[in-house]
């Protein structure tokens, strides 16, 4: 895996996508940890407020982004490595890089037991 | 629906007194004072690992207690279903090796019959401070039948070799498996920088 291969994420997605999957293996963004194999998450369109990964220090409000492109993961046993916070809210999960444990990376709905990993949140490598 | 992209999938869960170093053998962060991301303040529940062990790609689910050892209400719910166990204690502090009679007991009441244990004498960086000598943990361990490391979550001594023998040992007594005697080197998904000296 090298840097090269790594697949720029701005606004636009599509070259991530194939046939609704994740084309690319998915990785964390700060450590090599792998998080998904290629077409094991559907590419979904739904608005969550996602808290930022840092927050400002002494601040009481959590800042959130609005990001709109998720891998829905429809097993957490899909994953290869990932973390699960504590619950937050009704049954809402955040999910972190399960080895340097950065994130909200996405989001958890144990209601629905389906994973929603922020594409603007992971890093996309070509399988080699 | 969705396809199966592992052959065996086994939950562990870490057991022991408040104190000992359970978070810190799981989890990287801990109540360190400079942690600022968001996450640390609201806490890890579990994790999924892949290692792939004797051909196998194994998922492991492995639990931390989250606290409520603090108030011995672990019960039932969080045995459930739990294949592996690492039962920790602190090789400073006497009173957590003591308790690990309690903590046997406690599993005996509560978890399967047939769970896999693994006593870990944590913080072995620590000689200076030591109370708990190695034969007396590997004492313990062999009156219970159970296997025994010392670790530290600090040093990163023996931490993967833990979860590697574990999960062997869960392995070897599935049913349908070969037998095998040599054990391969599991091969975690933990590369990241776990050698370097960041405790929690
Ligand atoms: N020196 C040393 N300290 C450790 C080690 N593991 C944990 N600690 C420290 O022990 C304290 C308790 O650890 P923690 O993981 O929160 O224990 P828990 O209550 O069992 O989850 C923390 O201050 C850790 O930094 C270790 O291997 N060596
Ligand atoms: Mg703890």
């Amino acid at each position: 895996m090298t840097d090269d291969n790594t697949i720029d994420v701005k606004n636009n997605f599509n070259h991530l996508i194939t046939e609704e999957k994740n084309k690319h293996t998915v990785y964390c963004t700060k450590c090599p940890s792998k998080i998904l194999s290629s077409t094991m998450g559907k590419h979904l369109r739904i608005e969550f407020n996602l808290p930022h990964m840092s927050q400002k220090k002494n601040c009481e409000s959590v800042e959130c982004e609005l990001l709109a492109d998720y891998w829905m993961v429809p097993d957490m046993y899909m994953f290869d490595n990932i973390g699960f916070s504590k619950t937050v809210e009704s049954g809402i999960k955040y999910l972190i890089c399960a080895d340097c444990e950065i994130g909200p990376i996405g989001w958890y709905d144990d209601n629905t037991k389906q994973s929603y990993v922020a594409l603007s949140r992971v890093k996309h490598v070509e399988d080699s | 629906m969705a396809k199966k992209s592992y052959d065996l999938l086994f939950k562990l869960l870490l057991i022991g007194d408040s104190g000992v170093g359970k978070t810190c053998i799981l989890f990287r962060f801990s109540d360190d004072a400079f942690t600022t991301t968001f996450i640390s303040t609201i806490g890890i529940d579990f994790k999924i690992k892949t290692v792939e062990l004797q051909g196998k790609k194994i998922k492991l689910q492995i639990w931390d207690t989250a606290g409520q050892e603090r108030f011995h209400t672990i019960t039932t719910s969080y045995y459930r279903g739990a294949m592996g166990i690492m039962l920790v204690y602190d090789i400073t502090n006497e009173k957590s090796f003591e308790n690990i009679v309690k903590w046997l007991r406690n599993i005996n009441e509560h978890a399967n019959e047939d769970v896999e244990k693994m006593i870990l004498g944590n913080k072995c960086d620590m000689d200076d401070k030591r109370v708990v000598s190695k034969s007396r943990g590997e004492g313990i361990a062999r009156e219970h039948n159970i296997s025994f490391l010392e670790t530290s979550a600090k040093a990163n001594i023996n931490i993967e070799k833990a979860f590697t023998d574990l999960t062997l040992s869960i392995l070897n007594k599935t049913p349908g498996r070969e037998p095998t005697d040599v054990p391969e080197k599991i091969n975690i998904d933990r590369k990241s920088d776990r050698l370097s000296n960041r405790c929690c």
